[in-house]
């Protein structure tokens, strides 16, 4: 009996409930209550033992995923089939972001290092919440598409930045030095 | 170094005992396990086919019901639109059973009557055919083919009469458990889908998400389109016959309404007893051949194939002749009339969904294999 009323009744810690964890993340700090409520509601928790396989390059992908608790390492295999780590990211982060909207296979791997608690946000999801409940699926949309545009835009600074050094770099008095 | 050897060939009597009682123990368990197994299997067997006509109505209605209430989502809760959806259906169904009700009771006076009545003139047209077959091909021996249709008629009614108060009673059952099932499907249907997803392990849970996602919705789209096809299809022949003075007409629709569940053979055994009726009340005349011409161009050429079909359901879910032959048969082996009915939809059911798992994975493998294709250059580029 005591489970099911505990279920029903009780009022969980704050900070220890999935909606808190949501509202503290970037891409979703600006959502209303009722907002975070449904996207509670879509989100997935997985649990992952340490050195699990999350998804490897060219799986299919269809969503993203944000860490609750542990760590990740994004890796790729290099020419020589050794695994080269791209990132390592921690709790608040997410990754896998790119495929929410658009179909496409996973350009890097994903494993965890330790046990890991993710929260996976997917691509079927949101669509069905769009038909459901358009606004509060654009208003997760927008703090979306503001998060991956400010990456956007940090990565092209960081091209800018490569090509000017590249170009100082192939410039003739570098290369004679 | 012997002993290895030595020790198995003085085992002393404690643990030859011991070794005995071990093996009989296994195999006592071994036949326990075995024998509970079989019983669960049994028992879930019987529990299974008790809850399969109520599971299966209440799943067709949840994929008919589901975008009414989805559109309702929007103004109210959940839980309110079904409850809405289900008075408005409520209201509908008693003013159904009002309309109905007294056009049965006269139905079943009727068919008392007119069922000897028809059976004995298709007996006559048997006997004529039979007479005339003799007389151009007389090495044929009489089978007695008009005593045989005549005591399986017979027969027929019989089992009409006798089935009728306990189908009635089953139909009652169903009316309680169908909404019910229904109401929790509607309301928890996608917290139960993705609970089945969610044991998957982490690995295939996003490919078994998806995969759920897709397949479920043509799923529903294909049973929608079923269902309103086979809907549209038997009010276009209740209208058509309610033209002409033939009788029964709202039941001819409904019964070639359901049959155009089955493809191929459905609509042909739909217009049989159209047919019959018409042949027998109103003679071959052009009441006859009207009916006749309602039942193939109008409701399958005009309104099947040439508007609902392609409006309503894709060619995907298009099935061999031959496999639907088998679901028919294996349906009908094992549930019946009420087999040969679901039979197909389902057979198309699993069609859809191999289908649906197949293009994902071609979908993704195309990407990937252009992805192989760029990397040599990337990596030129990079050296």
């Amino acid at each position: 009996m005591d489970p099911l009323w505990n279920n029903i009744f009780r009022k969980k810690l704050d900070e220890e409930s999935l909606s808190f964890f949501l509202k503290h993340l970037p891409i979703f700090s600006e959502l209303s209550p009722r907002a975070l409520s449904s996207l509670e509601k879509i989100v997935h928790v997985r649990n992952y033992k340490a050195h699990e396989t999350i998804f490897e390059a060219g799986d299919p992908g269809s969503g993203m995923y944000m860490i609750r608790s542990g760590s990740v390492q994004i890796y790729a295999e290099d020419q020589n089939g050794v695994d080269e780590e791209l990132a390592r990211l921690n709790p608040g982060d997410f990754f896998g972001e790119t495929t929410l909207t658009a179909p496409a296979p996973r350009s890097a791997s994903a494993r965890t290092l330790e046990t890991t608690e993710l929260v996976g946000l997917f691509r079927a999801d949101i669509i069905e919440l769009a038909e459901r409940n358009p606004s509060v699926s654009s208003s997760i949309l927008l703090g979306l598409t503001r998060v991956v545009s400010e990456r956007l835009q940090a990565a092209s600074h960081e091209i800018r930045r490569l090509r000017n050094q590249a170009s100082i770099q192939i410039s003739p008095e570098n290369i004679e030095t | 170094m012997n002993s290895p050897v030595q020790k198995p060939r003085g085992w002393s009597r404690a643990q030859v005992a011991l070794a005995f009682l071990v093996l009989s123990a296994a195999i006592a368990c071994g036949l326990a396990v075995y024998s509970s197994a079989s019983s669960l299997i049994g028992l879930s067997r019987t529990a299974f086919s008790v809850l399969f006509l109520p599971l299966l109505f209440s799943l067709v209605l949840t994929f008919l019901l589901d975008p009414i209430v989805t559109q309702l989502e929007k103004l109210f809760s959940r839980t309110v639109g079904i409850f809405i959806v289900y008075i408005l259906a409520l209201g509908f169904v008693s003013l159904l059973i009002l309309w109905i009700t007294p056009h049965w009771q006269e139905f079943w006076r009727n068919m008392g009557t007119d069922f000897p009545r028809y059976t004995s003139q298709a007996i006559e047209g048997l006997k004529s055919i039979m007479a005339s077959l003799h007389e151009r091909l007389p090495f044929i021996e009489d089978y007695g083919f008009p005593l045989k249709v005549r005591s399986w008629a017979e027969q027929l009614m019989a089992a009409i009469l006798a089935q009728t108060p306990q189908s009635a009673m089953k139909i009652g059952g169903l009316m309680v458990i169908v909404p019910l099932f229904t109401f929790f499907f509607l309301r928890d249907g996608r917290k139960i889908i993705s609970a089945c997803v969610s044991l998957a392990p982490n690995r295939h849970f996003e490919m078994a998400h998806d995969l759920s996602y897709l397949v479920s919705r043509q799923l529903s789209q294909f049973v929608r389109g079923r269902i309103i096809e086979a809907i549209i299809v038997g009010l276009v022949i209740a209208a058509g016959l309610s033209l002409t003075d033939i009788r029964y007409a709202p039941m001819l629709g409904i019964f070639a309404g359901v049959t155009n569940l089955i493809p191929y053979i459905g609509p042909i055994i739909g217009m049989i007893p159209g047919i019959l009726i018409a042949f027998a009340d109103l003679g071959a005349g052009a009441q006859f051949w009207w009916i006749v011409i309602l039942y193939i161009l109008v409701a399958q050429v005009l309104v099947d194939n040439f508007i609902l079909i392609p409006v309503l359901i894709s060619r995907v879910a298009n099935l061999h002749p031959l496999l639907v032959f088998f679901a028919i048969i294996a349906g009908g082996k094992l549930y019946g009339v009420i087999g040969m009915i679901i039979g197909v939809p389902i057979v198309s059911v699993v069609k859809i969904t191999l289908l649906e798992i197949r293009t994902y994975r071609r979908n993704f493998r195309l990407p990937e294999s252009a992805l192989e294709s760029e990397r040599p250059p990337l990596h030129v580029n990079r050296q």
